[in-house]
């Protein structure tokens, strides 16, 4: 057991993680210039676990946020969420629920819960509820309208999270197809998405 | 009968996520302190043949190999590749991708090696001075790797891992991305090296420089070793005209000569030869 | 120049101060002792000699943030003593007192890991975990995701800009904005990832997997205040347990 762990980190898999990395933090900035309403920073952490398995996404997913956290401290609390996401989306892949469009779609479900669930606690415990981003404003909408705290977090949280994920999942899976054999074949779960059958 | 360092017995190969074989039945010894050229057209297998006295193959490509390679005496399907670093030094064609990625300055690139080696600091100090000096490249040494040129940055990657003092070197067409002036430098450090006693496995498509400086070539077609031999024989040898690879300028200048009927002493592979090739049969005739 | 002592000091040190923070906002009750410390680090960062930066950085990242917590607070918090009402709205003392508790500690805890982060050059930081026992692999992954970010930067505004020129719209409703997106990420992750192989290739032509215990031409000392200071902040953050736990039993 000890052994498999090790052998997730192997060299090619610990160079995902700086790319999974910049592509959370550039794909954050790009939704900033093209100013869309949704993140889209996990899009590398989704895409180090699909493809190289449940750790090496958790340390893609801490080490974003850490990174983040050096010009926005409010980004340190949530390195919990972004590692969930991580793992979440590795053992999803481990069980093929990134082959096909319909298994992709439950995997958007779960990993929406999971970033939720680990997210709005956080929410509500660290930041009594609201850190100004988009579903701060559905939050207080909420809460005006005779909400409990908890239960607004909750549903508001999820109504961002579910669109953002949808598209993140999405960008991954396609990205996922347009990987070549040769690349695939040198990561964990490589093989589940390459065009021809593995000759064992 | 002299030290035979690389050695490649039957080797057949072919990575994982494909069906045809890469290499067919390679079979050659390399002496130390040789410098060897492989040459051959594009696809024919001359950076699948560095994997595989790199180690690359199979440790890090996977892939079925058949045959043995044996490197220093040793099997290096038993050798970790991790251990073969001090012992073969492996540069590429990418001079952009050859940085470590981590450190700040040409001097602490050059040194990540050693680090790696776990040489003590002041000794790293001392070798990374020398080679600096060596490559001359020490005019750099406070610049961001991310920063050089292309061909700075190929004599960067080149000296790092010179550092570390391999004794045998592969070196996959380090000059492709590279102007005239740069092409001339990495030539010279690979003559140096050459002077120190290393052995060099050079893949090249520039003739007229593997001509001046090579012993020996190995010509790969289609994934298999077609001609092995001296440069001078090889490239006059008739059937090294059936591959289809190029000559140096003045073996074919010299060549399109003699089917027009001019007399050759002999066949000349080096520009300074053409004279002498040439004269010896009274040149001065010719009009 | 002279170098400054506190910029000097080991970056485990530094840290720990971090956590010190933490601790003694936490273990304090009140908001007047957290927005204290919040001061007394706006001092440190003057003594460092990185106001500037430490400042620009707690206004843009932090004070927007503090506001609306703040708003959320005083606005939403249950709580009977009402202080203000208009139509909907009211404002509660509960929840102003609540208010300032949270924000104080944000703005207090935050501002002492954006002071680090300012402090401590990352480089250095990393070193001193590898000291600590973080696996070589480790500090390799965190130093090399600081070299590639601003170059994937730079290569998503040469995208962009080549996407511009080809008709690609970046500007104009939201859907037309979010279809930009994609064609602009896609190419420069795939990209990306066709380089690591060769990467992966010149870490092992560097032997990073060389079976012996690495060196390291970058070294980082200890002064006699490295040493005490650790100590210092674990005994103050003892005497404030004990002096919460007898607080609470006398009262």
């Amino acid at each position: 057991m000890k052994r498999s762990f090790k052998d997730d980190f192997s060299l090619m898999a610990m160079l995902l993680i700086p790319i999974g990395v910049a592509i959370n933090i550039v794909g954050f900035q790009l939704t900033n210039v093209l100013r869309l309403p949704i993140f889209l920073d996990t899009i590398g952490t989704i895409l180090v676990g699909v493809i190289a398995g449940p750790w090496v996404a958790l340390l893609a997913g801490l080490i974003t946020n850490l990174i983040n956290a050096i010009f926005n401290p409010v980004y340190l609390p949530y390195a919990l969420t972004s590692m969930a996401i991580g793992v979440g989306a590795g053992l999803l892949s481990k069980f093929g629920f990134f082959k096909n469009v319909p298994k992709t779609i439950i995997s958007v479900i779960v990993i929406t819960l999971i970033a939720v669930v680990v997210s709005a606690p956080i929410t509500v415990l660290v930041f009594g509820g609201a850190t100004g981003n988009t579903s701060s404003l559905i939050t207080a909408t909420f809460l005006a309208s005779g909400q409990q705290l908890w239960t607004a977090v909750f549903s508001s949280s999820f109504i961002v999270e579910i669109a953002d994920k949808v598209v993140s999942v999405l960008i991954v899976f396609f990205i996922v197809k347009g990987m070549s054999d040769r690349y695939l074949s040198k990561l964990k779960y490589g093989h589940l998405y390459m065009k021809r059958r593995n000759r064992s | 009968m002299a030290d035979i360092v690389i050695e490649l017995q039957n080797v057949s190969y072919r990575y994982p996520v494909s069906d045809d074989y890469v290499l067919k039945d390679v079979s050659f010894t390399i002496e130390k302190g040789k410098f060897t050229a492989i040459i051959g057209n594009n696809a024919s297998g001359k950076t699948t043949l560095c994997n595989a006295i790199r180690g690359f193959i199979p440790h890090f490509y996977k892939g079925d190999l058949e045959g043995i390679v044996r490197v220093g005496g040793k099997d290096t399907q038993e050798t970790q590749l991790g251990q073969m670093a001090e012992q073969v030094g492996y540069v590429f064609q990418n001079p952009f991708i050859q940085v470590s990625g981590v450190k700040d300055n040409v001097f602490e690139e050059v040194a990540y090696g050693l680090e790696n080696l776990g040489v003590p600091v002041d000794e790293i100090r001392l070798r990374v001075e020398e080679i600096l000096k060596l490559v001359n490249i020490g005019h750099l040494r406070d610049k961001n790797p991310f920063e050089l040129s292309g061909g700075q940055r190929q004599r960067v990657a080149l000296a790092s891992i010179i550092v570390m003092d391999p004794d045998i070197l592969v070196i996959d067409e380090p000059t492709s991305q590279l102007d005239p002036v740069g092409t001339e430098q990495i030539f010279d450090i690979i003559r140096l090296m050459k002077e120190r006693g290393k052995t060099i496995v050079l893949v090249e498509h520039k003739m007229d420089l593997i001509a001046e400086y090579a012993d020996n070539l190995l010509v790969m077609s289609e994934g298999k070793l077609v001609m092995q031999g001296p440069v001078r024989e090889v490239f006059g040898n008739p059937e090294y005209e059936r591959y289809n690879i190029q000559y140096p300028h003045v073996t074919e200048v010299a060549l399109q000569l003699q089917k027009s009927g001019m007399p050759l002493a002999f066949l000349p592979v080096k520009d300074s030869e053409l004279a002498e090739a040439l004269n010896l049969k009274g040149v001065v005739a010719c009009d | 120049m002279k170098p400054n002592a506190l910029l000097q000091l080991h970056p485990m040190t530094k840290f720990y101060f971090s956590l010190f923070i933490l601790a003694v906002v936490l273990i304090v009750p009140g908001y007047w002792f957290a927005f204290s410390v919040f001061l007394g680090l706006v001092a440190i960062s003057l003594l460092a000699g990185v106001f500037k930066e430490f400042i620009g950085i707690v206004l843009k990242a932090l004070v927007s943030v503090l506001v609306i917590v703040f708003l959320m607070q005083i606005f939403f918090f249950p709580g009977e003593q009402v202080l203000w009402r208009w139509w909907i709205f009211e404002i509660k003392q509960e929840g102003v007192y609540y208010g300032l508790i949270l924000t104080s500690r944000i703005l207090a805890i935050g501002s002492a890991f954006v002071l680090f982060f300012r402090m401590t050059e990352v480089r250095d930081f990393v070193k001193s975990l590898e000291d600590k026992g973080m696996p070589p692999m480790g500090a390799y992954v965190v130093l090399s995701t600081l070299q590639i970010i601003p170059e994937m930067r730079r290569q998503a505004n040469t995208i962009m800009e080549a996407q511009k020129t080809r008709g690609v719209e970046t500007e104009g409703s939201l859907f037309v904005r979010a279809k930009a997106f994609i064609p602009t990420l896609t190419p420069l992750i795939l990209s990306s990832i066709a380089g690591t192989e060769e990467r992966a290739l010149t870490l092992e032509s560097r032997a990073f997997s060389a079976p012996v215990k690495k060196t390291s031409l970058h070294k980082l000392t200890k002064s006699r205040a490295d040493r005490i200071l650790p100590i210092l902040f674990v005994l103050i953050i003892l005497g404030l347990l004990v002096w919460r736990v007898v607080l609470w039993q006398t009262s």
